[in-house]
């Protein structure tokens, strides 16, 4: 009886180590997370254009992703919400400088609950607590915490910023009503938002405007599919799904 | 002392049920290991709820079944000696000591700190802690702790039974002269008869669950003669010993009595075996025993296959001599009788 | 020193008060469960024993997440009692500390249990034939014997309140200066690529609390021991 057991014990273990899942054919792709629902749907529309072109997506806060490719996660495109992580990786050489272009614009708003008094960016200070996203990793959170500096807000909202690990879980605490508000992209309040309204838009001279660099990486630069994935989200039919979600192109 | 019992108590397979009523201050409670003597004891102290029946000690009803009364333990003023002492490990002797007494409502201290720390002799380890000490030692503190809690019914639950025969007789003393200088009433507990000789004056006879008969300690052992090998088990408090030719010479009634296991110590508890007693009709000449003793035979009795002989030494020297049913008819053995009683020096067996 | 922010310095303050505050919070109510559940014979007691326990097995990612449901704005504690009153814990270091008290709990009785099971039951008997009522044999007899499991109870609830992470993340969120304690300031280091030198900083400020703490512990356990 003994020995069946230990024989099992083993049998049970080298499985559980030697499961290969299977690999991930076809092209990764490492997304903001704004971007989600644009960037799954024109991969759909792409594999049905393109069938046996499959796709892995992960979305994430652009800093969390820049560190995760520089770990060593397997993507082959890179779409980050702001351009210092395009630059943090393109000086670890982990991104094809060739191929770096533009993939969209967005504008930051703040949303909170409708009956919420507030009108313009200054008046963020009467509330108790406020989601950001956080500044050391998320591009939504270092574009809100830019344009507070700016307009010298943020020593007065110490201890009232609650940091979220990407835009969506900002999107979501004030949803929640967990918080009085966050600073969220606009695209993400017209998608998502059921609870909560924008109240104002961040005005644009506080902060650099928010842009979407795209690019293959050093490890997509060898898959074909890569390159011709990349044209395509630079096309005509493209651009007008991004419209549809109510992001800018030019 | 007064104590009313009759009590029912199921639990696993075993079954308590006994009825009784006891005066007096030794009073013992007999039995085999099983019978159920630690769960009657647990049961009048309060531990445990009987499943029905009454408990009256001294008029006051600690427990009846029918009025749903039953007194907490902390209430009834029952003290508790178990088989191991049970002293409390973060708290030094003297804390031992005075935790009953601190509980004890000044109305009830009657019972001295400082008297019970001289009769237990502990005076020295006050402030100890209790992890180091002897048995005997933890066992005396033990005692005095019960004692010192001013009840008025002291339960020894086998509280020698744990101790070696030296220590099991060292501590007798203290019991009995705690016990009998503070007036306490205690029920003592065991399974040994000698523990009951010594201990106690009526006897509870306990077996199975059932109280077979409320006898004395000297009927008991009288009637358990018969059944044990060792048969009657005379106790002899001799005193003065003077040395005579390497072993010692005790007084004992008018007599003197020569014992091997002698010493110097100024009394000593000694214990004879009736059947270490042989009797003759007449004066033997010549005998190597170093004791022989004249007698008047006061009665005797039947004890299963023998005979018990009650011997009348002079004095107040008793002794308890067993024969077979033949020797009585061979030496014509009967009330008035005078015979002679041989005991070998080493048959006497010092117990303190 | 090492390049701390303020809001490292109060990470670290945070930690070391969210653990305190739940260790000695739950240190009466540990107490309690234990010796109900070693003294008292009643019905429910295998139910208790596994409320007791579910935290051990639980994610804490699920526990948080349960009492956000019970004490949020919508639930059934937060909607019933906290809001009536005014009481805001969500989000607030007072949930911090509730979380990590739950999930907590089971570490802290275990030891204690433990403890009071190895009491000679003859030490109950003769204290309370000595006149001791059950609450005066808890606190003169129970306590004081048990004193070491009571003891290790606390370091380990402390211990894994200085980690816990999973739970609080959900239902005190991160707050820098007001929740964010050091495993949640390391977790967002350790999503940016630039962190890691701070992350490896908080890290090694753990481990010497942890440190401390358990030589504390083992200074105080030999302290407890009655020596003749």
């Amino acid at each position: 009886m003994k020995k069946s057991v230990l024989v099992s014990f083993f049998a049970i273990m080298l499985i559980c180590l030697f499961t290969i899942p299977a690999l991930a054919a076809g092209i990764n792709v490492s997304a903001a997370a704004s971007l989600r629902e644009v960037v799954n749907e024109l991969t759909g529309n792409y594999t049905k254009q393109n069938p046996g072109v499959v796709f892995q997506n992960n979305f994430g806060a652009s800093g969390a992703l820049a560190k995760q490719i520089e770990n060593g996660a397997p993507a082959d495109i890179f779409l980050s919400a702001n351009m210092e992580w395009m630059d943090y990786l393109k000086t670890k050489n982990l991104i094809d400088e060739k191929n770096v272009s533009t993939f969209a614009f967005n504008v930051l708003v703040f949303v909170g609950k409708p009956e919420t008094k507030l009108a313009k960016l200054q008046d963020v200070v009467k509330l108790e607590k406020i989601a950001i996203g956080s500044p050391k990793s998320v591009p939504a959170g270092e574009y809100a915490m830019e344009a507070l500096k700016k307009a010298g807000l943020d020593t007065q909202l110490e201890n009232k910023l609650v940091m979220a690990k990407d835009v969506r879980e900002c999107l979501m605490y004030a949803d929640r009503g967990e918080v009085d508000g966050a600073f969220v992209y606009k695209t993400d309040a017209l998608q998502l938002a059921q609870n909560v309204k924008i109240l104002f838009t961040v005005p644009q001279e506080l902060y650099s405007r928010v842009t979407y660099p795209m690019a293959i990486t050093r490890e997509g630069s060898k898959k074909s599919d890569a390159a011709a994935f990349m044209k395509y989200l630079q096309s005509d039919g493209a651009q007008k799904v991004l419209l549809k979600y109510g992001f800018s192109v030019k | 002392m007064e104590l009313q019992v009759t009590l029912q108590k199921r639990f696993n397979n075993f079954h308590l049920g006994v009825e009784f009523e006891v005066q007096g201050e030794r009073i013992g409670v007999f039995g085999p290991s099983g019978c159920g003597k630690s769960t009657l004891v647990g049961l009048i102290a309060g531990l445990s709820k009987p499943d029905r029946g009454k408990v009256i000690l001294d008029g006051e009803t600690l427990y009846d079944g029918t009025k749903n009364l039953n007194i907490r333990p902390e209430h009834r003023r029952v003290g508790m000696v178990f088989q191991r002492p049970s002293l409390f490990p973060h708290l030094s002797v003297k804390g031992n000591l005075t935790y009953g007494l601190k509980r004890c409502s000044p109305a009830n201290r009657k019972i001295s700190f400082d008297d019970v720390v001289e009769v237990l002799q502990i005076k020295h380890l006050m402030d100890r802690g209790v992890k180091y000490l002897s048995g005997g030692e933890k066992q005396r503190v033990a005692i005095g702790r019960a004692v010192l809690g001013n009840p008025r019914l002291l339960l020894l639950d086998e509280p020698l039974s744990a101790l070696d025969d030296s220590l099991k007789f060292n501590i007798v003393p203290f019991l009995k002269d705690v016990c009998r200088t503070f007036t306490i009433p205690y029920l003592f507990i065991s399974h040994s008869l000698l523990e009951m000789q010594i201990m106690t004056d009526q006897v509870l006879n306990l077996s199975d669950g059932r109280v077979l008969e409320k006898t004395t300690a000297e009927a008991l052992v009288r009637a358990r003669m018969g059944e044990s090998m060792a048969g009657y088990m005379n106790l002899l408090r001799l005193t003065s010993p003077q040395p005579v030719d390497g072993i010692y010479a005790y007084n004992w009634g008018n007599q003197q009595l020569l014992i091997a296991s002698g010493d110097s110590q100024p009394e000593g508890l000694f214990e004879l075996l009736s059947t270490d007693i042989i009797l003759f009709k007449s004066h033997p000449e010549a005998i190597s025993a170093r004791n022989l003793l004249q007698c008047r035979v006061i009665r005797t009795f039947e004890a299963r296959h023998r005979i018990g002989v009650d011997l009348d030494c002079g004095g107040d020297g008793h002794l308890v001599a067993e024969v077979s049913k033949q020797a009585v008819e061979e030496l014509g053995i009967r009330e008035r009788s005078e015979v002679y009683a041989a005991v070998k020096a080493t048959a006497f067996r010092k117990l303190v | 020193m090492l390049g701390f922010t303020p809001a490292d310095y109060s990470a670290i303050l945070l930690s070391v008060k969210v653990a305190t505050t739940a260790t000695l919070l739950s240190l009466p109510f540990a107490f309690a469960v234990a010796y109900v559940m070693t003294y008292r014979r009643f019905r429910g007691m295998v139910a208790l024993d596994v409320a007791v326990n579910l935290p051990l097995t639980l994610p804490p990612v699920v526990i948080g997440y349960l009492l956000l449901i019970l004490l949020g704005r919508e639930g059934l504690i937060g909607r019933h009692v906290l809001q009536p009153l005014g009481i805001q814990l969500i989000f607030t270091w007072k949930a911090a500390v509730i979380a990590t008290a739950v999930v907590g709990f089971p570490l802290m009785v275990r030891p204690m249990r433990t403890a009071m099971e190895a009491i000679d039951e003859r030490l109950i008997h003769v204290s309370r034939l000595l006149g001791a009522g059950w609450f005066d044999t808890i606190i003169t007899v129970i306590l004081p014997v048990s004193v070491r499991g009571i003891i290790a109870g606390s370091v380990l609830m402390f211990a894994r309140g200085l980690g816990e992470f999973g739970a609080t993340v959900i239902v005190a969120g991160n707050i820098p200066g007001v929740t964010q304690t050091i495993p949640l300031a390391i977790y967002e280091y350790a999503s940016s690529p630039r962190g890691d030198v701070m992350a490896l900083s908080l890290c090694a400020i753990s481990i010497a609390i942890s440190v401390v703490v358990l030589v504390f512990h083992e200074w105080l356990a030999r302290r407890m021991v009655r020596r003749d």
